[in-house]
C-alpha cells in the first residue's frame, strides 16, 4: 500500500530524515516508534503530501505522491498531532466542514457523519461546540474528521497525547475497528505500550534513520536482548559476587543489587539456589520483560522519552 | 473549494457574536463622532459660523448692502466694530479677520476703480481664513461687481464713443445689462467661477463636507482595522493546526487564501453599507442621490481594503507581528490619505503624498459622489484605481502567503 525509497529531508544544516526505506502492507497498522526529534513527523508530512523531500520517493496505492498529490491526499487521511478543529463550530459543523473538503456529496456525507459519531460515541454531543468538549473527546472527533472520505491509508500522528487512560483505551478501540475494516494506518507515537498493543509491524526511527523494523518478534531477535532477573539483598559482600559470577559471567552489581540477564523461565530457581549457598537475603526480585522500551535502549543507547 | 472556504471563514465571523457587533458598532460610533467633530450632521446641527469682524468707515448705501449680504450668509456672522478696536482683537486671536470698508467705496464701485477694502486676519488661522476669503469674494462679485463692471463699460461707452445721443446710449447700456450675454450672463460666470472654493456655499446645496470626510475617512480607516482581524484568522488558524488540516485534504493553498479573501470581501461590503446607512438614517446623508455610484464604490473600495488587509496578514509570521505592522501601516496610510485629518486643510505635499493611500483613492471616490456630484464615468478611474490596487495586492499576497505562511507549517 505505501513504499518509501531512500527519503531525505533537511532543514537548512539539519538532516531530519536521512535515507529512510520501508514499505507497509495493505491492513497492516504500521509503527513509527521513536523519541521526540527522532522525524517521525516529518517523514509523515512528506508521506501526507504537504511537505516536500528532497530526495527519495513514496507510492501510496501506486501512485507518486509528488506526480499526482491530488489523487494521493484522497488515499489518505491524516490525524494530526494538535487537535485541529474549529472551537466555535459544533461537532457536527466540525464533521461537515471537513467532509466538504472532500466534495462527498451532502446525503451520503450526513449518513457518513452519522456513522463515525456513533463508532467513536459522540452521537448525543453532536449539536455542542468542540470548545465546551473535554480533551478526549475532541481526540476522538479529531479522528473522525480524518476518516469522514473513508481513505484507503490513515496517517495517526501521537493520536494519543494528553488524554486520560479511558479515552485512550476508546482510541485504541477505534483505530482497532478502522483496521478490521480493511484500512490501513501508520501509528507514529513515543509510548511502546500503543505500539506493543497495535502494531503488527514496527519501525523503530531514530536520529532521521530506521535502526531497525519488522514484528515485535523479528525486532527482538534481531536486537539480541534477554530478559533480566534484578535482585536487591540486604548486604552482599565481594566473595558472595564471586559466587554468583562463576554462575552467570554477564553479572552486573550495582551496589546491592544484581542484574542478571537469562531466560527467567528456566534460570530464576537456580539464582535463588545459588543465593541461598552463598546465604544472601533477598530484599527485592524483579523480573524485566524484553519489550520495545529495552529493545529500543538497547538499539540506539537512548530513552525511547528521552 | 473556495465557497465552502468561504463559507467556513464567515460562519466563524459570526460565530463569535461580540466580535461580529463591534466590528459593526465601533465604526459606527467613531462616525458619529466624527460627523459631530466636523460640525457635519447634516439638516440636524449646523457647524459654528466664523466671526468677522467689520469696519464700516464709507458708511453708503452700498457699503451697508455688501455688509449686510455679508452677514446673511449661513457660515458668517459679522460683528461691527470701531477700527482700532478690530484690529486689536484680531491680532490676540479674539477674531479669525477683520474687514474693514475705507471711506470712497461708494465712489469707487460707481466708477468701477479698485475697492477700498483691507482684510486683516490672523495668519495663525488660515483654514477659516481660506473659507472666508472665497466667501468674502463671491459675496464682493454679487454685492458690486455687477455695478462695477456697468460702470466701467459706461466710461467705456463714452471714451470710445463721444456724443453718442443718450437714447441711444441707454439702449446700449440696456443690451449689456442684459441676461443675454450682457453684465448679467458674465456675472452668472464669475459666480460659477467663484463656487469652485466656495465650502460653505456648495455645504448649504448638496450636503456637508464634514459629514462625508467623517464617513468616509472613518469608514475606511475602520475597515482596515477590521480586515487585518478577519486575516489575521488565518495565522489563528496557523496556530491551531488547522490550516495544516486544511492542506491535507484537497484543497489548493491559494484556494485557502482565496476563500478568506472572499469572506473579508463581503463583510467589508457589509460593513461600508451598514455604515452610509446608518449616515443617512441618523445624519442625512444623501446615499441615494447616486445609488449606481455608491455601490460601485463600495464595492472597488471594500476589495481594495480587504486586499490590503489580506496583504498585511501576508507579511505577518505571527498575530504579534500583525498588530504591530497592521496599526503602523493603517495609522500612516489614515493619516496621508485623509481619513483623520481631511485633505484639503493639509499642505499641498501632503496632498500629493496621499495617492500612495488605500484611504486616499476611497474618500476621493466617496467626496466624488456626495461633494462633487460627478457621474459615474468621472468617477470610474478612481474606482479603477482601487481595483488596481487591489489586484495588485492579492498578487504579492499570494506569493508572500506561500513564501511566509506555508513555510512555516
Amino acid at each position: 500500500m505505501i513504499q518509501v525509497t531512500n527519503l531525505s529531508k533537511s532543514f537548512d544544516e539539519l538532516q531530519a530524515v536521512k535515507n529512510l526505506s520501508f514499505s507497509i502492507k495493505k491492513g497492516e497498522i504500521f509503527g513509527l516508534l521513536g523519541p521526540n526529534g527522532a522525524g517521525k513527523s516529518t517523514t509523515i508530512n512528506m508521506m501526507s503530501t504537504i511537505l516536500s523531500s528532497d530526495d527519495g520517493a513514496i507510492l501510496i496505492d501506486g501512485n507518486d505522491i509528488k506526480k499526482t498529490p491530488t489523487i494521493c491526499k484522497t488515499l489518505i487521511g491524516v490525524v494530526p498531532q494538535e487537535i485541529s478543529l474549529y472551537d466555535e463550530f459544533t461537532a457536527y459543523e466540525n464533521l461537515l466542514f471537513w467532509g466538504e473538503l472532500y466534495k462527498i456529496p451532502s446525503k451520503e456525507l450526513k449518513n457518513r457523519i452519522a456513522t463515525i459519531l456513533e463508532l467513536i460515541g459522540l452521537s448525543d454531543r453532536k449539536n455542542d461546540l468542540i470548545k465546551t468538549y473535554s480533551g478526549g473527546m475532541k481526540r476522538r472527533i479529531n479522528i473522525a474528521s480524518a476518516i469522514l472520505h473513508n481513505p484507503k491509508v490513515l496517517f495517526m500522528d501521537e493520536p494519543t497525547v494528553g488524554v486520560d487512560p479511558q479515552s485512550r483505551n476508546r482510541i485504541f478501540e477505534i483505530v482497532e475497528s478502522l483496521n478490521s475494516q480493511g484500512m490501513t494506518i501508520v501509528y507514529t507515537t513515543h509510548y511502546m505500550e500503543e505500539v506493543e498493543r497495535l502494531c503488527n509491524r514496527i519501525a523503530i526511527i531514530d536520529d532521521g534513520k530506521i535502526v531497525a523494523q519488522g514484528t515485535q518478534t523479528e525486532l527482538q531477535k534481531e536486537s539480541n536482548v534477554k530478559e533480566t532477573i534484578e535482585i536487591t539483598f540486604q548486604t552482599i559482600a565481594s566473595n558472595q559476587v564471586a559466587i554468583l559470577k562463576e554462575a552467570f559471567p554477564s553479572l552486573i552489581q550495582n551496589n546491592q543489587s544484581i542484574t542478571v540477564a537469562c531466560d527467567a523461565n528456566k534460570d530464576l530457581s537456580t539464582i535463588i539456589s545459588i543465593c541461598n549457598t552463598a546465604k544472601l537475603q533477598i530484599e527485592d526480585l524483579k523480573l524485566n520483560k524484553v519489550n520495545l522500551e529495552t529493545i529500543f535502549l538497547n538499539l540506539t543507547g537512548k530513552q525511547l522519552r528521552d | 473549494m473556495i465557497l465552502t472556504i468561504f463559507k467556513k471563514d464567515l460562519k466563524l465571523f459570526f460565530a463569535d457574536k461580540k466580535g461580529a457587533l463591534l466590528t459593526f458598532a465601533l465604526p459606527i460610533l467613531l462616525i458619529s463622532l466624527f460627523a459631530f467633530a466636523f460640525g457635519g450632521v447634516g439638516g440636524k446641527s449646523t457647524a459654528k459660523p466664523v466671526q468677522l469682524l467689520v469696519v464700516d468707515n464709507d458708511f453708503t448705501k452700498d457699503s451697508k448692502e455688501v455688509l449686510s449680504n455679508l452677514d446673511a450668509l449661513k457660515g458668517v456672522k459679522t460683528i461691527s466694530e470701531e477700527k482700532t478696536t478690530a484690529i486689536d482683537l484680531v491680532k490676540k486671536g479674539k477674531y479669525v479677520a477683520v474687514l474693514i470698508v475705507e471711506k470712497g467705496f461708494k465712489d469707487s464701485v460707481a466708477l468701477g476703480k479698485t475697492l477700498p477694502l483691507e482684510l486683516k486676519y490672523d495668519a495663525a488661522r488660515e483654514i477659516e481664513m481660506g473659507m472666508l476669503q472665497s466667501v468674502l469674494i463671491q459675496n464682493l462679485m454679487s454685492s458690486v461687481g455687477k455695478k462695477m463692471i456697468s460702470s466701467k463699460m459706461e466710461a467705456s461707452f463714452d471714451t470710445n464713443f463721444p456724443g453718442t445721443p443718450k437714447n441711444i446710449k441707454e439702449k446700449a447700456m440696456s443690451l449689456m445689462n442684459s441676461d443675454k450675454g450682457g453684465v448679467n450672463s458674465m456675472m452668472g460666470e464669475n459666480t460659477m467661477g467663484l463656487q469652485m472654493t466656495s465650502v460653505i456655499k456648495e455645504d448649504t446645496k448638496k450636503g456637508n463636507l464634514g459629514l462625508i470626510q467623517a464617513v468616509a475617512g472613518t469608514a475606511i480607516m475602520m475597515l482596515l482595522f477590521s480586515i487585518a482581524g478577519i486575516g489575521g484568522g488565518l495565522l489563528d488558524e496557523k496556530e491551531a493546526g488547522t490550516l495544516k488540516r486544511l492542506l491535507y485534504s484537497p484543497v489548493k493553498p491559494t484556494d485557502v487564501l482565496f476563500g478568506k479573501m472572499l469572506a473579508a470581501l463581503v463583510i467589508s461590503i457589509l460593513q461600508l453599507t451598514i455604515m452610509f446607512v446608518f449616515s443617512w438614517m441618523v445624519f442625512g446623508l444623501p446615499i441615494f442621490k447616486d445609488i449606481t455610484s455608491l455601490v460601485l464604490m463600495i464595492i472597488a473600495t471594500a476589495f481594495a481594503v480587504s486586499s490590503f488587509g489580506i496583504f498585511l496578514v501576508s507579511i505577518a509570521k505571527s498575530r504579534q507581528q500583525l498588530q504591530g505592522y497592521s496599526t503602523i501601516i493603517i495609522m500612516l496610510m489614515s493619516a496621508i490619505g485623509g481619513s483623520m485629518i481631511p485633505l484639503f486643510v493639509m499642505p499641498e505635499i501632503m496632498q500629493q503624498i496621499a495617492v500612495i493611500s488605500v484611504n486616499y483613492w476611497g474618500i476621493q471616490g466617496f467626496y466624488d459622489i456626495f461633494w462633487r456630484s460627478l457621474p459615474l464615468t468621472e468617477i470610474l478611474p478612481k474606482m479603477g484605481v482601487l481595483v488596481a490596487i487591489g489586484l495588485s495586492m492579492t498578487i504579492i499576497s499570494v506569493r508572500l502567503f506561500k513564501k511566509n505562511v506555508l513555510k512555516m507549517i
